[in-house]
């Protein structure tokens, strides 16, 4: 049974962040967890971390488990280490250590037997899926005992691929940002199987001796094969697979079925075209070049000097006579001309999109490069809660407002889906030009990130990555702050993306950043946050708002209303609940109403002050009416005076 | 050729009144002398009041006449000769009484104009005022202060 303090994941999950198993996370901070149900402690609850958000379609797709590789139980919020909110994604625990601490040089036979079969199957079974794994290195391949099939580690707590090493990547992939390498596909996999079982053959790290980049430039110099085996001696069958599985194309990889049978899949032989070197080398920014893969490359991470080289005719020139490759310099020759035009008429980032064109029509197999930065379009949401630095989320703005993704895929439109690629970007555009706090940079970070947690000031570090969590969150933090106003950008663009379209509208009409005080339009989203997602009373939110309505209540002209609304808020406020409010302060038959008794007011004031202005002109005019009518009384009373002493003389 | 409107032509009545007068000290010489006397007044009033309709005049006149009827009276019951006419004249009396009706008539076409005045502009400053407050009152209930601020 779980204690009463326990926090549960999926009501059944405990967390034991007091015992951590550190080797069983792959790299990722790891602890014990168990399963208050049936009690068993055979479990690892992996932490994720905020700018790392988990993999979403992965861990709703696996709810079966599959053998040789460590599916999510579930996943979920529970107090982290340090007492802050965590997230974490439970999975069984691995039968054994993994194999980065104990490698040894494995027979052939335990190879094929334990390391590729197991690990195909897994694959096999994840393809059948549409999904990947992208977490194949020593330190997430676990194995119970010798003699037993190896198991896949879990890699479902951060994007994919973003915690590979260079050496177990494909070069396109490894140069790439490591949150920006995308889901990619089962052959990215394959290729990462296929350095494992070199590590295995070898009992040891192949390269030792370079670093990431060295490691990655090796690879686009030579070839991953020549480049990782190098003189290394191998078994021949094992030296076959590795050719295949190996190969720079992703297409030319066998898939994870074929290599369940090593004998066809070693007879599997695609002949790709080795690479034109150049007699002379070119250095793009101090990075020798020798041939189209690494002039890609250099242009990639050299983008200054890159489009400088671009702009002069060097890279067309050097081409031309150095690789002796006439129709694709030809090819560059216009992407950059037409691209120099782009910038005679200012259209939009002309160097940086001819930089990446450049790129693409270089190397095929090259990801998107924008302004130094390499990403596969599918890693762009992770890259998005990754991009910390101002710098690289400015480039990656530029490269969503200009629609480059659809750019790019034009130019390789064999190599992906074009009409998806070009929905999506157009999408993304979308989204990123909506106005106001409900759109731009976080709005599609949380769209593309559907995990990622909302990074809100306000919400004081509390975990929140679903709208039935933030209304509790934000109640929360009113009461530790009472002064703290319950939307800031962040919040906006987070319930936009969270919510349905009526929330979304409600989002999309605040138009300005939000203010001191109260919007109506902000009243309107907390309280159908409240209706939608969280029917339970929210005391000091009401509260804060009874307090903040001040700029609402002020759009009434009427001041007794006014006082009397304020009134009928305070009384409103302990029961929690926001239509009411919202009902009170929207009132359009009331504001109606106001309005019309405020022109009649207004009509009435005109009136009053007319006659007044007309009372303080009338002073003359008074004067002479007074005269004229003191003359005519005085001559009233002579003759009333005359006719008097006429008729007493008439009289008598 | 144009034509030119003819302006109506003004009578003076001037000669007519002159005849009267002239008729009255030829025919009445005694009650001539009577009115002239007592009616002084009203004649200085006509003389210096140069204002349209002379209304100053029009009431010392008219007050003045109003306290000649009973010496009129009484000369016409006399037979109308010079020594009562200067029997009535020499009575202080008869003369402070017209003389003192004419004053009284001049008083009066002085103060009544003022006192209508003071009347009306109470009247109308007790309106200012009442609109005064109704304006305060708009204000106060609409916010219109605030605005025009």
């Amino acid at each position: 049974m779980a204690t009463p303090q326990e926090i549960l994941i999926a009501d059944r999950y405990a967390v034991r962040v007091a015992q951590p198993q550190q080797e069983f996370g792959g790299g990722l901070p790891c602890f014990a967890a168990r399963d208050s149900h049936s009690g068993d402690t055979a479990l690892i609850a992996i932490q994720v971390r905020r700018d790392a958000p988990a993999r979403a379609r992965p861990l709703q797709t696996l709810v079966h488990g599959i053998e040789g590789l460590l599916t999510p139980l579930a996943h979920g919020i529970a107090p982290a280490p340090r007492g802050e909110a965590g997230y974490f994604v439970i999975c069984p625990a691995p039968p054994g250590p993994p194999l980065a601490g104990r490698l040894h040089p494995w027979p052939e036979a335990a190879l094929i037997a334990f390391a590729l079969r197991p690990i195909a199957l897994a694959l096999e079974k994840l393809a059948g899926h549409n999904l990947t794994h992208r977490a194949i290195r020593p330190n997430n391949v676990f194995q119970g005992q010798p003699g037993q099939p190896l198991v896949l580690g879990a890699a479902w707590a951060a994007p994919p691929a973003m915690h590979q090493p260079a050496l177990f990547e494909p070069p396109y992939s490894a140069m790439c940002h490591p949150a920006g390498r995308g889901d990619g596909s089962i052959a990215d996999d394959v290729y990462a199987l296929g350095v494992l079982l070199l590590t295995l053959a070898l009992g040891r790290l192949p390269l030792p001796d370079l670093d990431e980049a060295g490691v990655l430039r090796r690879k686009l110099e030579l070839g991953s094969l020549a480049a990782l085996i190098g003189d290394e001696r191998l078994s021949p069958l094992i030296s076959d697979l590795l050719r295949g599985m190996l190969a720079e194309d992703p297409e030319h990889r066998p898939t994870p079925a074929l290599l369940l049978d090593p004998a066809v899949a070693r007879s599997r032989r695609v002949a790709a075209r080795p690479p034109r070197h150049a007699q002379r080398a070119l250095a793009v920014g101090g990075v020798g070049v020798s041939d189209a893969r690494t002039l890609a490359y250099a242009l990639a991470i050299e983008p200054e000097q890159g489009i400088t080289a671009l702009r002069s005719g060097t890279v067309v020139g050097w081409l031309r006579r150095g690789v002796g490759d006439a129709a694709l310099a030809t090819h560059i020759d216009d992407v950059v001309r037409h691209r120099m035009s782009d910038a005679v008429t200012d259209e939009g980032h002309p160097d940086a999109a001819m930089l990446m064109l450049a790129i693409a029509v270089i190397d095929p197999l090259a990801p998107l490069c924008w302004r130094g930065v390499a990403l596969w379009p599918d890693g762009l949401g992770p890259l998005l809660a990754a991009a910390g630095d101002p710098a690289l989320a400015r480039s990656l703005e530029e490269m969503i407002a200009t629609e480059a993704v659809a750019s790019w895929a034009m130019l390789r439109t064999e190599r992906c889906d074009l009409a998806v690629l070009r929905l999506e970007a157009r999408q993304n555009r979308a989204w990123l030009a909506t106005r106001g706090p409900a759109g731009g940079l976080p709005r599609l970070a949380y769209l593309l990130n559907p995990l990622l947690p909302c990074a809100s000031a306000l919400l004081a570090g509390r975990w929140v990555n679903r709208l039935t969590e933030l209304p509790t969150a934000i109640e929360a933090a009113i009461v530790a702050n009472p002064n703290t106003a319950p939307l800031d950008a962040h919040l906006v663009a987070f319930i936009a993306a969270r919510g349905d379209s009526r929330v979304e509208s409600e989002t999309n009409a605040m138009t300005g950043a939000t203010q001191n005080g109260l919007a109506l339009s902000e009243l309107r989203l907390l309280t159908q946050l409240q209706v939608r997602y969280y029917p339970r009373p929210l005391p000091a939110l009401a509260a804060w708002i009874a307090g903040a309505a001040g700029p609402i209540v002020a759009l009434w002209c009427n001041r007794p209303r006014r006082q009397e609304l304020t009134e009928q808020l305070k009384a409103l406020a302990p029961a929690g609940q926001l239509l009411p409010i919202l009902a009170l302060l929207e009132d359009p038959a009331g504001r109606s109403a106001d309005a019309a008794g405020a022109r009649a007011a207004a009509a009435e004031l005109n009136r009053v002050e007319a006659a007044l202005a007309g009372i303080a002109a009338s002073a003359a005019e008074r004067r002479r009416a007074a005269t004229r009518l003191g003359q005519e009384i005085a001559a009233g009373v002579g003759l009333l005076a005359l006719a008097t002493m006429l008729a007493l003389a008439v009289v008598g | 050729m144009a034509t030119v409107a003819r302006r109506p032509r003004r009578h003076s009545l001037t000669w007519l009144q002159g005849l009267g007068c002239g008729a009255v000290v030829t025919l009445l010489p005694a009650m001539a002398l009577l009115l002239g006397v007592l009616l002084l007044p009203g004649g200085l009033a006509l003389l210096y009041d140069r204002q349209p309709g002379r209304p100053v005049a029009r009431t010392v006149l008219l007050c003045g006449t109003a306290a000649v009827v009973a010496p009129v009276l009484g000369l016409w019951n006399a037979g109308n000769t010079v020594d009562a006419c200067l029997g009535l004249l020499g009575d202080l009396r008869v003369v402070g009484t017209a003389w003192s009706a004419a004053a009284l008539g001049w008083i009066l076409a002085e103060l009544a104009p003022v006192v209508a005045l003071v009347v009306l502009e109470a009247t109308t400053q007790a309106r200012a005022a009442g609109l005064r407050s109704e304006r305060e009152k708009l204000k106060a209930e609409w916010g219109f202060e605030q605005e025009q601020r």
